[in-house]
């Protein structure tokens, strides 16, 4: 993992005096509601609808057990005993204190976090493959180049106050496990005709009231070059990004408005002045920034008394968690382990202090103390022998941790919603809360087979709705919520935006019409192989359609 | 009829203006402003609004339904009484540290 050098501690900790001053100046009635809100948002504090929120970013989704352990203490001593996980890989605390925040930046501080650019128009935290470093298809690790322009977008005075907020996200596999393509800029791994490994990037990708799929403005930009290309279409797009109207200003509208050949042309003329300058990486910084990615040394001895065939077939709860919960893993002998953050009846993305600490342990002891959060709102340990499954299962099933539903119907996004939102329209949890129920036994899971679920409360689609393969969108409509279902979506490299299937469900309603949609993708799919996206993308909407509202 | 509503400050709870011009977490407590007292609401609202310990200050449409004031929005009704999650967290403590408002 990346270590903060003496800049990075000074910049941080002068962050945070700064910010002591600010809060103790607004209590002291010094500043007002007004001066004080745009700083309170430099510093990822909200205010939400019962109480503040602070959103802390954990850089491309890659924790160490101390972190973790950190973010425990930070949840029990200022806040209310749990975090929630986002779909940006962050974590947010939905009950600090005002007085109390620049004790908890102080305290992230020590273990080398921050919340600095998780809220405002600048670019935000930079998120990637959950299996980063570990995967089995990965081409190449995509967190030294994370971390690289992580630090290259930390307050660059250029992109501070951009049109509208900016977000990145890389892959370094051809399965994209990190929604690329619904990202401002998408980078996916991609070699060029000599077989050197780079950059594919796409442009324009986003989710929101405008859902738009990335573009691709250029198939092979080499790493040497990358942060001169990135920065020149963040230029292009500070200078012709819309500013009159908040809801046209992400790159995607400019993007569309302008025409791909357009911006293209705009970003080709800015990477022609650019490339070859400052921005240009050494190949010894590269190196010297991949040697904090290092992977761990992987072990090979004593594997001949485990074996997990049998194990298995003794003990089926343990097969199903096996089955869903692990990730095959590059090296012999390991896998990547998913700590599902969605038991049935919970609300997606919450792990309490006490589960934390308990995960904090797991990786300290199994995972070389390395962790990782998912956009799915899941914790992953990436670096589990596969002797050492059976332990790290008992613990999750000490600690509740042991919901074998990754990737099945239950392992659902789901954004707060309006039980927390300031934004929000229409509840998510309580929604997500019935279908895990509804779809709680885990035979029904294994039959149905990969389903992903994404619920948002509101347009904004922090939830991801528009990629679920049955998303839900909660929108009020006279005073009520109303829930409108879109089908077809889908976040990986088959990029595609759900189709909105019909006028909207009240919230009992909901969990039947999600029923009959996968009624009838049991009744219409050709095998029990054949997924429920990939029933759809043969099928189209028709059937589901028919399935909610008839034949008319 | 309207009620005044807000955050406090250091908690960021959510606070209602009461009957005796004092802040309450409850909204039984809060000041009801029928329809021909809008020139003593908006009085009430510029006044919460000069409140520097106040966050967030609005009007919001209320009912009375047997002896309960209801918010006409859902967003109210659950500021007013916290997330709807069976089992999930309480709403925000105004807490003893909170400078009288």
């Amino acid at each position: 993992m990346y270590r903060y050098d003496e800049f990075d501690h000074g910049f941080v900790a002068s962050r945070v005096t700064e910010f002591r001053d600010q809060v103790n100046r607004r209590i002291a009635g010094e500043l007002n509601e007004d001066q004080f809100r745009p700083l309170r948002l430099m510093n990822g504090l909200y205010l939400q609808l019962h109480a503040y929120m602070l959103r802390v970013a954990i850089p491309y989704g890659t924790l160490s057990a101390t972190q973790l352990r950190k973010l425990a203490h930070i949840a029990r001593t200022y806040d209310r005993g749990y975090g929630h996980f986002t779909t940006r890989q962050n974590i947010q605390f939905n009950w600090p204190k005002l007085k109390d925040v620049p004790e908890i930046l102080d305290e992230l501080a020590e273990v080398e976090m921050h919340a600095i650019q998780t809220s405002g128009n600048c670019i935000r935290n930079v998120t990637t493959d959950v299996f980063a470093g570990a995967a089995a298809d990965e081409v190449i690790d995509p967190r030294p180049v994370a971390e690289i322009i992580r630090q290259w977008s930390s307050v660059h005075p250029e992109f501070t106050y951009l049109p509208r907020k900016f977000k990145i996200a890389i892959t370094g596999a051809p399965n994209d496990r990190a929604a690329v393509k619904f990202h401002d800029i998408g980078l996916m791994a991609s070699a060029n005709a000599s077989g050197e490994i780079g950059w594919a990037v796409s442009v324009g990708g986003g989710m929101g009231r405008t859902p738009m799929i990335g573009k691709l403005i250029n198939d092979f930009v080499p790493h040497e070059d990358l942060l001169a290309y990135l920065e020149s279409i963040l230029r292009v797009y500070n200078r012709y990004g819309r500013r009159d109207n908040k809801y046209k200003a992400r790159i995607k509208i400019l993007v569309h408005e302008a025409g791909l050949e357009k911006i293209q042309a705009e970003v080709a003329a800015e990477f022609e002045k650019a490339r070859g300058g400052v921005l240009t990486l050494p190949q010894a910084e590269l190196d010297r920034i991949a040697t904090y990615f290092v992977p761990p040394e992987f072990e090979t001895g004593g594997a001949e008394s485990f074996d997990l065939t049998a194990e298995r077939q003794r003990d089926a709860d343990f097969a199903r968690w096996v089955e869903n919960n692990t990730h095959p893993h590059r090296a012999p002998g390991y896998t990547s382990v998913s700590i599902s953050l969605k038991p049935v009846g919970g609300a997606p993305g919450d792990a309490s202090a006490e589960q934390m600490d308990v995960i904090a342990d797991l990786a300290e002891k199994y995972s070389d103390s390395e962790l990782r959060v998912s956009h799915e709102q899941n914790l992953v340990l990436p670096h589990v022998r596969i002797v050492h499954l059976r332990a790290v299962h008992a613990a999750l099933v000490a600690s509740q941790l042991a919901t074998s539903n990754i990737g099945a119907i239950t392992d659902m996004i789901c954004c707060p919603g309006l039980d927390f939102c300031a934004l929000a329209n229409a509840r998510s949890i309580p929604l997500a809360q019935d279908l895990s129920r509804r779809f709680a036994d885990p035979e029904r899971q294994k039959e149905i087979g990969p389903l992903k679920i994404k619920i948002s409360g509101c347009i904004n689609a922090c939830g991801h709705h528009h990629v679920g393969h049955i998303g839900i969108l909660g929108v009020e409509k006279k005073g009520t919520e109303l829930y409108q279902i879109t089908i077809g979506g889908d976040a990986t490299e088959n990029a595609a935006i759900g189709t909105i299937l019909g006028p909207g469900f009240t919230e009992t309603e909901l969990p039947t019409a999600v029923e009959k949609l996968v009624d009838t993708y049991l009744d219409i799919r050709e095998t029990p192989e054949e997924s429920f996206i990939a029933a759809h993308r043969r099928l189209g909407d028709a059937p589901f359609k028919e399935a909610l509202y008839g034949t008319r | 009829m309207d009620v005044i509503t807000a955050n406090e400050l250091l908690s960021g709870a959510v606070v209602y203006l009461g009957a005796d011009g004092v802040w309450q977490a409850e909204l039984a407590k809060a000041r009801l402003f029928a329809a021909d007292e809008a020139d003593a609401r908006d009085a009430a609202l510029a006044t919460a609004k000069a409140n520097a310990r106040l966050v967030g200050v609005e009007t919001e449409k209320v009912a009375v339904s047997e002896g309960q004031i209801v918010p006409n929005r859902l967003r109210e009704r659950i500021r007013a009484t916290g997330p709807t999650a069976p089992n999930g967290p309480e709403r925000q403590d105004l807490g003893d540290d909170h400078v009288s408002l």
